[in-house]
């Protein structure tokens, strides 16, 4: 009658079970329901913890997808969870050798928005923070070039933060062409 | 064309006399010879090629020689959304193009901002360069554009200037 109980309980993926072992500490959440392994890290050890998931030879997370960020601003339930921490800092891996995806989330308080670069790590993460410096205002410490990506270079502000006007700030009337170098 | 016989009926020189003028010939010129500059940015720019390519056909309009030297072309196709970024690009483009020149905007983004109404998107070309034909539709079919040259052909024979051009009478 219980149709919980008819489920068969997963077993735990080996990714999870080592960051409990090794990095425990560190393990703000885990979650692993629905297919996808996400966990969230503390802002601290995310540079340690990124390098022992991308060199530890049995998980060998060696492709990094994607960095992104998440505005939580409006979100108060998102907020609270993690210490009314505003921004969330995603890494999507991929590990070639298992074919398994993993999701790791840090936490960044809106009044410290630095984070350690990944770009020691992964080559791929230099422009991929760029992206998420300009829009979300992030900062990538030890980065290469935090500069601009997709903005025009004398642009102000990062328009993907929830608090920035869809219309914007009167910029797309205002901007300067000879400013720009064509 | 603006042909006019003369000599009707005056003996040897009977219809072989024909006047015009300088005007007349040099715009029949034009007309059928646009060279276009793509800048296509956007799926608007997908139909263009369509229109260009053997279905459609724009070459029965003398318009085929597309070039992406903007200093060989004379018709420019803004065809797509332009972001604040790119719009000093598309001017300077329009400033590198020998007069005379026309402009046609294509489709809803590059006319007016379409339905990218945010902070990066320029909300309709026209405010930085002069435009001769818009075209609606998000994205316009080729008959459209073949609409539209066919538009500027007609302001060419018309002896229009075009739009980005000060006429200075004497």
């Amino acid at each position: 009658m219980n149709e919980e109980n008819q489920v068969e309980e997963q077993p735990k993926p080996l990714i999870l079970e080592k960051l409990e072992a090794n990095h425990a500490d560190a393990l703000l959440a885990q979650d692993a329901s629905r297919g996808t392994v996400v966990v969230v890290i503390h802002k601290d050890q995310v540079s340690a913890v990124l390098e022992y998931l991308k060199t530890d030879p049995e998980l060998a997370y060696t492709f990094l997808v994607d960095v992104t960020a998440v505005d939580n601003s409006q979100m108060e339930s998102e907020l609270m969870q993690f210490d009314y921490a505003r921004f969330m800092v995603v890494y999507q891996l991929y590990s070639f050798q298992g074919q398994c995806r993993l999701r790791v989330k840090v936490p960044v308080h809106e009044n410290d928005l630095n984070i350690p670069s990944a770009t020691g790590l992964w080559k791929s993460a230099n422009w991929l923070e760029r992206e998420t410096y300009d829009m979300f205002g992030i900062n990538f410490e030890g980065h290469p070039d935090l500069r601009r990506i997709l903005m025009p270079d004398d642009f102000e502000g990062h328009p993907l933060r929830k608090d920035y006007p869809l219309r914007g700030r009167g910029e797309r009337e205002s901007f300067n062409f000879e400013k720009q170098n064509v | 064309m603006g042909l006019d016989f003369v000599g009707q009926g005056a003996g040897e020189t009977d219809g072989n006399i024909i006047t015009t003028t300088i005007d007349k010939v040099v715009n029949w010129g034009r007309k059928n010879s646009l060279w276009p500059m793509p800048f296509g940015t956007a799926c608007c720019a997908i139909e263009m090629m369509a229109t260009l390519a053997s279905k459609f056909d724009l070459s029965r309009f003398g318009s085929e020689a597309i070039r992406f030297s903007p200093r060989q072309s004379d018709l420019l196709i803004v065809s797509g959304r332009i972001s604040i970024k790119m719009m000093p690009v598309l001017k300077r483009i329009y400033d590198q193009m020998p007069d005379p020149k026309w402009v046609i905007s294509m489709g809803a983004c590059a006319s007016c901002g379409g339905v990218f109404d945010t902070y990066t998107l320029i909300q309709g070309v026209d405010q930085f360069i002069p435009v001769d034909v818009y075209i609606p539709g998000c994205p316009p079919r080729p008959e459209d554009l073949i609409d539209a040259v066919l538009q500027v052909q007609q302001k060419i024979t018309s002896g229009a200037s075009p739009k980005g051009v000060e006429v200075v009478y004497e």
